[in-house]
């Protein structure tokens, strides 16, 4: 009894001392992010504040958080330090697929100024268990500091949003970690952490109206995302086309071993898979000779990754079963796009609009990506007035085909050199209608 | 100006003391209008309408609004008509003849027995025919419901606007007969019938929400705008000689779009109307003239497409001009192409097969009733014609197993049980195959909706 007495009081004192020291310096580590960004959506260059967290990486000052925090659109970023100290920073690379992004402090700033940060480290996000205490740290509605507690309620969840991040899509290629440590608006970016202070995930997204469901980015994708978005400034991934669906329930009637294979569920029009002669339907066996499992949805994001990681134009040997007989395709990926294009303000037509792209137009069944979409019109601007409105999508201008952004920017250009009548042309569901934006 | 005042209502006291008894012509009118009840029939649901509807001969043929049949009913769907005459609580059976393209009405004939106790409207009809003058007092009839044994009652009116949508069409100052019902003068003359009511713009304040909430309100018992007598007394002769009111004009010029006043100008097209060409159909007359999609048709026939109000109403005129021509005649189409007008002779088709004319069978343990796959399918699909395969489904029923496994309506199935189905008969074939096999668990189907695929998993015990 004593024994036991004295053993639990050493490992409370061991854990305690560890969170003394490493969850000291992780605390030290945690910052604050102010972010101005600009919006395109009402017809007019709007700029937005917002407040999310971060964490610091690297003794050169990279600070990791997320994407729906810090995007391309941020034009003012700035970091409050664990000293409370401001420094601004600037954006290396993000990454809306794993809702993550690298920020780089202003060094010269920091070194003029004389000020100080600490880093943290990672842990490994593979060996937590359901259960284990964790920790986030954050600046929840602007706290800056806030550290709460809870445990791993999950370690393997599974969720795609296709809307998720500002509009574009997450969760496609890696699970989350869910925990019950309050993660409130602004910890999104923040770190969740062992007791010793190692950083497990990125916290990024709770279940509005639920209690205690928060979601964050296991350490093992941050890493790679990390190494990725430092290099390079973006992930590149590859795309084929097929939509996958697990193979759970349908074993049976594919007559398939268990423990093996991935349902096609859809394959995109014209993606490679298609042109391949991949057809909804088929069994995905293995890629490139190993074998894959995908039974269970939490399997998927994997089996997306290693097709994801492929590099972009590499043929991959799918092998299928279809009925009865399973043979090889050879797939040449091409290179994975957002459904969202770049976006642009036309502001003297009073017009928001955003480059259509592959994505979008084979799930509009629009004949190419010659054209944008519109995001929005100020009202009583030009395009407003002539009857444009949000969804319409623009295939030419002065009857020109839209086939960049930069034509749509030229004939704006035009327009505000010298002001005169412009004729679109739109569809709006494959409806084609005619406007005129007057000066 | 003092005398001119005089003068009317001089000329006023002169009309009415000249008209007729209204009583009198009422009596004689009233056998001018009918109640048509009839059951519309689903996989799962029975349900009574009544409509309201105007005697055109002496068959005893009535005619009904467009609205009066749910569109995506097919004509085997809608069982015992029943006619009755104004103010009767016994009604005969009843015969549906089918649509009319061009009008839009539905045609029933009563049984013979009560020939003798109906009057067609054309009695009723001026020798010469003349517009009604603004403010004019006009009449008409309003029926109440089944449980008042369609007791009839008077609205009188005053005509406020009369307008061509492309019809034209006479609005009045307030609800002046039930939709589908005869409207006359003073004189008793046959001048319109009434059309669906318009919606009128309410605000609605309530203490929830003190802010007021736009609505729009739309009176469905009467209506206040009615169609002239010259818009209907030449198509009376249009009795469908079969319910899907075959053959059907077709030119296959989809999605038009009219140009407003400002793109008009810009393309120097004043004083006439204009519309954009979305798309021309696959196979289409318009294809075979070769038309193209963008296209801006400018004329018909060599007259100027006429300029109307609102802007959207020239495309029921094109609709209207292609309905009122048969099926083999030509259709000169003057379009803008670009910069340049080009001169397109169409031969008028007969339309595909329709959606209500599709083969469709319910399979009740599965959930699910199949329809054949239609050119329309195709189109809205936005397939081509050789990519026409499988089946929709056209109704799921709720919680059943299709519905369960994710099935919606209108999804397009594919393949059943991993096999391919080409056909309605082979679908059907295979769906009743499945649904007889009592030891069966489950089953496959593949299924797209809006471009993308699913496998679905159908569990059946």
């Amino acid at each position: 009894m004593l024994k036991f007495l004295v053993v639990s009081l050493a490992l409370a004192t061991s854990a305690s001392a560890a969170m003394t020291k490493g969850f000291d310096r992780l605390l030290d580590a945690v910052v604050r992010i102010d972010v101005r960004e600009v919006a395109f959506e009402d017809g007019a260059k709007r700029f937005a504040s917002s407040i999310g967290s971060g964490v610091i990486l690297s003794p050169e000052g990279l600070v990791l958080t997320n994407a729906h925090v810090a995007s391309p659109r941020a034009v003012e970023l700035s970091v409050t330090l664990s000293s409370l100290e401001r420094v601004s920073a600037r954006l290396v690379g993000w990454d809306h697929w794993t809702d993550l992004a690298v920020l780089q402090l202003d060094l010269s700033e920091v070194k003029r100024r004389g000020l100080k940060f600490t880093h943290a480290e990672f842990g490994d996000s593979s060996k937590l268990f359901v259960g284990q205490t964790v920790y986030a740290v954050g600046t929840p509605f602007g706290l800056t500091r806030t550290a709460t507690r809870g445990i791993i309620s999950n370690n393997n969840r599974y969720f795609e949003d296709s809307r998720g991040v500002n509009g574009y899509e997450t969760g496609t290629f890696n699970t989350w970690l869910q925990t019950d440590a309050a993660i409130n608006p602004g910890n999104s970016g923040g770190p969740l952490v062992t007791e010793e202070g190692k950083v497990i995930g990125i916290s990024s997204r709770g279940y509005l109206g639920a209690n205690n469901l928060g979601f964050a980015i296991p350490a093992s994708t941050a890493k790679r995302v990390v190494d990725g978005l430092t290099h390079d400034g973006s992930i590149t991934r590859s795309y084929i086309g097929i939509v996958p669906h697990a193979m759970q329930d349908f074993e049976t009637f594919y007559s398939v071993a268990l423990n093996n294979g991935m349902l096609v569920n859809s394959v995109d029009p014209g993606s490679p898979a298609a042109r391949a002669g991949l057809r909804a339907g088929d069994i995905l066996l293995a890629i490139d000779g190993a074998k894959i499992d995908g039974r269970f949805p939490e399997q998927l994001p994997p089996i997306q990754n290693q097709i994801a990681s492929a590099p972009v134009g590499s043929t991959l040997s799918l092998m299928v079963k279809r009925g009865q007989q399973a043979s090889a395709y050879s797939v040449v990926t091409e290179k994975l796009e957002s459904r969202v294009g770049e976006e642009w303000v036309l502001e003297k037509w009073g017009l928001s609009v955003r480059k259509v792209s592959r994505t979008f137009a084979r799930e509009n069944q629009l004949e190419d990506t010659n054209s944008v979409l519109v995001i929005g019109v100020q009202p009583g601007f030009p395009a407003d007035v002539a009857g444009l409105s949000r969804g319409d999508v623009i295939t030419k201008i002065n009857q020109q085909p839209v086939s960049s952004l930069d034509k749509v920017k030229a004939a704006h250009a035009a327009y505000e050199a010298a002001p005169k009548p412009v004729l679109v042309e739109a569809q709006r569901n494959h409806q084609v209608s005619l406007y005129v934006l007057k000066p | 100006m003092k005398l001119r005042r005089f003068f009317l209502i001089f000329l006023l006291a002169d009309l009415v003391g000249r008209a007729a008894d209204l009583p009198a012509l009422w009596a004689e009118r009233l056998k001018t209008v009918a109640a048509v009840e009839f059951y519309t029939e689903t996989e799962t649901e029975r349900r009574p309408t009544v409509a309201y509807g105007t005697v055109i001969d002496h068959k005893g043929t009535i005619i009904l609004p467009p609205v009066a049949i749910n569109p995506r009913m097919t004509p085997s769907q809608l069982k015992e008509f029943k006619v009755y005459r104004s103010g009767s609580a016994t009604g005969v059976p009843g015969t549906y003849l089918g649509q009319d393209a061009l009008t839009g009405w539905h045609f029933v004939r009563a049984d013979p027995s009560i020939a003798d106790a109906l009057a067609p409207i054309t009695d009723f009809a001026a020798k010469q025919f003349a517009e009604p003058a603004m403010a004019e007092e006009i009449w008409g009839i309003g029926l109440r419901n089944k449980d008042e044994d369609f007791a009839p009652y008077l609205l009188v009116s005053r005509v406020a606007l009369v307008q061509s949508l492309p019809q034209r069409t006479a609005i009045a100052l307030q609800e002046v007969a039930g939709p589908g019902l005869p409207v006359f003068n003073r004189a008793g003359e046959f001048i319109g019938i009434a059309a669906s009511s318009f919606g009128q713009s309410f605000v609605q304040f309530s203490r929830m929400d003190r802010s007021g909430m736009p609505v729009i309100l739309v009176n469905v018992e009467e209506s206040s705008a009615f169609q002239l007598a010259p818009e209907i007394l030449p198509y009376l002769p249009r009795i469908p000689t079969n319910v899907f009111g075959r053959p059907l004009a077709w030119l296959g010029a989809s999605g038009l779009q009219p140009i407003d006043p400002e793109v008009a100008k810009f393309l120097h097209l004043e004083n006439q109307s204009a519309v954009v060409v979305s798309e021309v159909l696959e196979g289409s007359p318009a294809e075979k003239a070769g038309m193209k999609a963008r296209d801006i048709i400018l004329a018909i026939d060599g007259a100027m497409l006429p300029r109307l109000k609102p802007d959207r109403v020239i495309v029921g005129y094109i609709d209207r001009e292609v309905e009122k021509r048969t099926v083999g005649a030509t259709m000169d189409l003057t379009v803008l192409r670009g910069e340049a007008k080009v001169e397109l002779k169409a031969v008028l088709g007969d339309e595909p097969r329709l959606t209500t004319e599709a083969e469709r069978k319910y399979f009740d343990r599965i959930g699910l009733t199949a329809r054949e796959f239609v050119y329309d399918d195709a189109m809205s699909l936005r397939i081509r014609k050789v990519a026409m395969a499988g089946v929709i489904a056209h109704f799921v029923k709720p919680n059943g197993p299709a519905a369960v496994a994710g099935l919606r309506t209108d999804d397009w199935i594919k393949e059943i049980d991993g096999v391919e189905v080409k056909t309605f008969a082979a679908a059907t074939a295979k769906l009743a195959e499945i649904e007889a096999d009592l030891q069966r668990a489950e089953f496959v189907l593949l299924v797209s909706r809006g471009g993308e695929t699913a496998v679905l998993r159908v569990k059946l015990r």
